[in-house]
């Protein structure tokens, strides 16, 4: 029995020093942001694996305090756009500015110039604005005034939503809805944990906000990229590529779902589960990592048939269903 | 039965003419007919409800198949109230257990889902006919009119659901509020038990109310059907006409009569014995003939010679005098007379099979071409209730699970196999395990269970021995089957072991 010939690169020491690195990462969120691990893993998950995010949720579950945590966590730059209807695209990516001294014209970057971007309330921006964060996120780099600007990396866009109030709001295409790695759902905490973090958040001085403040660095930048560069190179057996891909290609003839899931949605299944196999500690990918990352990578990518959403089912439910139907790969 | 007493205008009519004399009829008496119907029915109805308390809709079921039997009164009082001898509330449903003994078991069996019930109810009850009489008059009476009475009773069945709606919803409207917001509608009308009870109860007591006002004007539009049938047959009108000239001139008669004798006295011939030539020859020969020359002339017999080709160029013209004539050409008449004999007997069978067959294999064809789409929607439901009985699958994730494809002495065969081939050898401890978990502990594992969801399974199982056999064989699995990494061998003398002190002790002592 050989090697993975990918795994060459790596010695086992590297891996679990990064493991290590993604474990630590998580251990100081969960600290930040009380009663979400799932939430905090989906979002370390598209991280590592350099993927964008976007998060569901009505409003008051520390959607914020967790982007602010994270790039406490990891010394990065933090930006915030409140998208509003008005919002324009100069707004998010910047614009050019003449200057009356040096008589030039000078380029003022955007708030997109960042490692970590919240994009509150995305979809109550119109579509021409949320087509601005486009390029940024599938390029990473920003044309301004026909000048292709790279952004930093990491560069990660963490975009929320309310899934709440439809009015006035314009739901987000297609297409830029695939760009994003992982839709993720934040539910309200148990009630043990809401009294955790009642207590935690009525202890601090500033009324109603967590403070981020004590939170300990625990990664740089560069370390980020490191992970994420390791994630890259973890081993993938064929047997688990085949099942990533089924899956996807499952989404296309299933009969609840009206439109399936694109190639996109395999290559993040996969580079999804790597990441998870990185985080969980683990040296391979296993079918699990797959399977765990499944709904938040396809959830977003596929409709589900008319007749089940008149019958009320959600779009998790029927690929719950898929997921529980597709054969797990075994050797 | 007098027909000049009858209460209302004998005259023949088209049926829904008679069916609106029959809903006058209903009304005239409606009280009348209403309050028997209702002291009748409604204790019945309370009887039913208070036995099959916990089967309302047995009891309703039962309520309605009585139907005929309660008709009977209705009937009873319109008949009596057409020659005027309306009888009071209390002699009527003192009548009633009298009226249900004719034919009250054919009624309530093989007669009780006609369509035209209440035409062909006067003939058994107030006729008396029975047997090959009553199918004899039937015979006559249902050559028209039928069809409208199956309309009424068609008509009748909506009328009587959608009144049951509208009082379902009159119902719903007079909740109030704040009352209504606590219920979980789902909740109660899916309830099989005690609380959902009261509710259906309840619109059976609708359907009980419905009925006190339609079924008499049900039963009354039949009644005015069937009497128009008889004025057309037997021509009551001409007999009322004729009656009422007896009566207008039975006072001038006599003297009419007199009159006449009078004045045909005297131009009498005188009564002498001559014989009349013309009288004497008519005997019975004569007579006889005469009547059939006669019979043969015109207004009784009409011959026609036609003049026409039977076969060759012009068929369709032949086929369209058939039809004009309502008469078969001949060749078509023996080929008919042929398919009725048994000549193509067996070629009909094998066209009937093969018709049954198409539709059967499309009905397959059908099942076939959306299996995926049942597959779903079915496998959904079932989810919603699950058998406690599932089949083990014998084959998972491309392993062979069967106890029988396993060797009986799994690790001696692992330790075997372990120098040559560790690969199979790890192989088979996990199928091993697999398996046991399927047919020992009866896991209901699926093929598209993950190694970690497995161990989740067990993990629920509360084996503390068995969850860390498992937890270690899944890791060295895994590490094999996805990193490609191979056991060291002390890893091999430890499962072998542990496999034989959790398997070997506890399934064969």
């Amino acid at each position: 029995m050989s090697e993975f010939p990918s795994a060459t690169g790596l010695t086992r020491e590297t891996v679990q020093r990064a493991s290590g690195q993604a474990q630590a990462l998580r251990n100081e969120l969960r600290k930040a942001v009380i009663g979400q691990d799932p939430v905090i893993n989906d979002v370390l998950t598209a991280l590592i694996a350099g993927g964008h995010v976007l998060l569901e949720g009505v409003p008051g579950l520390g959607k914020t305090l967790l982007v602010r945590a994270l790039a406490r966590c990891f010394e990065g730059d933090f930006a915030r756009i409140q998208f509003t209807p008005d919002l324009m695209p100069s707004d998010v990516t910047g614009h050019a500015v003449y200057d009356l001294h040096t008589e030039q014209f000078k380029l003022r970057k955007g708030p997109v110039f960042t490692h970590l971007l919240l994009a509150d309330e995305i979809n109550r921006a119109p579509a021409k604005t949320q087509a601005a964060l486009l390029e940024a996120m599938q390029e990473r780099q920003v044309t301004l005034e026909g000048e292709a600007l790279p952004i930093g990396q990491p560069f990660m866009v963490l975009a929320t939503q309310n899934p709440i109030e439809q009015e006035g709001t314009y739901p987000l295409p297609e297409a830029e809805l695939d760009r994003f790695m992982l839709k993720v759902r934040m539910d309200y905490p148990d009630a043990q944990q809401e009294l955790d973090m009642v207590r935690e958040v009525t202890r601090s001085s500033r009324a109603d906000m967590l403070d981020v403040k004590p939170l300990r660095t625990v990664l740089l930048a560069e370390d980020v990229l490191q992970l994420q560069q390791i994630a890259s190179e973890l081993a993938l057996d064929e047997q688990v590529l085949d099942y990533a891909v089924r899956l996807a290609r499952a989404t296309r003839s299933w009969p609840g779902l009206a439109i399936g899931a694109g190639p996109r949605a395999s290559i993040d299944l996969v580079r999804g589960a790597r990441a998870r196999a990185l985080l969980r500690g683990g040296e391979f990918v296993t079918p699990d990592d797959i399977k765990d990352c499944a709904l938040a990578v396809l959830r977003h990518r596929v409709r589900i048939a008319p007749e089940l959403d008149i019958d009320g089912l959600e779009v998790d439910q029927v690929l719950k269903q898929l997921l529980d139907q597709i054969p797990a790969p075994r050797q | 039965m007098r027909l000049s007493d009858a209460s209302v205008v004998i005259r023949p009519r088209t049926a829904w003419e008679a069916m609106d004399l029959g809903v006058l009829m209903a009304r005239e008496h409606r009280l009348l007919l209403m309050s028997s119907w209702a002291l009748v029915t409604l204790p019945v109805f309370a009887a039913l409800t208070a036995l099959l308390w916990k089967y309302p809709s047995t009891a309703i079921f039962l309520f309605w198949w009585l139907k005929p039997a309660f008709d009977r009164l209705p009937l009873y009082i319109l008949s009596k109230a057409l020659f005027g001898e309306t009888p009071s509330i209390k002699q009527a449903v003192r009548q009633w257990p009298r009226l249900l003994k004719g034919q009250l078991l054919a009624s309530l069996t093989w007669r009780r889902l006609s369509l035209s019930r209440s035409f062909v109810m006067p003939v058994s009850q107030l006729e008396g006919l029975d047997g090959p009489a009553r199918q004899k008059r039937l015979g006559v009476l249902q050559q028209r009119n039928a069809g409208a009475a199956r309309w009424l009773t068609t008509i009748g069945v909506h009328l009587e659901i959608g009144l049951w709606f509208g009082c379902m919803t009159l119902f719903y409207l007079f909740i109030p509020q704040n009352l209504e917001s606590d219920w979980d509608w789902q909740r109660l009308i899916l309830a099989t038990s005690s609380e959902g009870l009261w509710l259906e109860h309840l619109s059976n007591a609708f359907y009980a109310v419905i009925l006190v006002f339609w079924e008499p004007i049900y039963v009354a539009c039949g009644f005015s059907l069937y009497l128009n049938r008889r004025t057309v047959l037997e021509a009551w009108d001409l007999e009322l006409v004729f009656r009422r000239l007896r009566q207008r001139l039975s006072n001038v008669v006599p003297l009419l009569l007199l009159m006449m004798g009078l004045s045909l006295l005297p131009f009498s011939p005188p009564a002498m014995a001559e014989s009349s030539p013309s009288q004497k020859p008519l005997a019975t020969q004569d007579a006889s003939q005469s009547i059939k020359s006669l019979m043969e002339k015109p207004p009784f017999k009409n011959p026609e010679t036609v003049t026409r080709y039977r076969f060759g160029e012009d068929k369709p013209p032949v086929k369209n005098k058939a039809h004009r004539d309502g008469k078969l050409p001949d060749w078509l008449k023996a080929l008919l007379d042929n398919l009725n004999s048994n000549t193509f007997k067996h070629i009909a069978q094998g066209l009937e099979v093969l018709l049954w067959g198409l539709i059967v294999g499309a009905l397959i064809t059908l099942v076939w071409r959306y299996r995926e789409w049942l597959r779903t929607f079915v496998s959904r439901r079932r989810l919603r209730k699950p058998q406690d009985l599932k089949v083990a699958p014998a084959q998972l994730f491309g392993l062979e699970l069967g106890l029988e494809t396993l060797p009986d002495d799994i690790a001696s065969a692992a330790e075997h196999l372990w120098p040559t081939q560790p690969r199979e050898a790890l192989g088979l401890l996990y199928r091993g395990l697999l398996s046991r978990l399927l047919h020992d502990f009866n896991m209901p594992l699926k093929s598209a269970d993950t190694e970690g969801q497995i161990l989740e399974r067990v993990n629920q199982l509360q084996q503390p021995q068995l969850l860390a056999f498992s937890d270690d064989l899944t890791r060295h699995w895994q590490n094999l089957a996805y990193g490609h990494r191979l056991p060291p061998p002390s890893v091999q003398q430890q499962l072998c072991s542990d496999w034989r002190t959790l398997f070997s002790r506890g399934s064969n002592p």
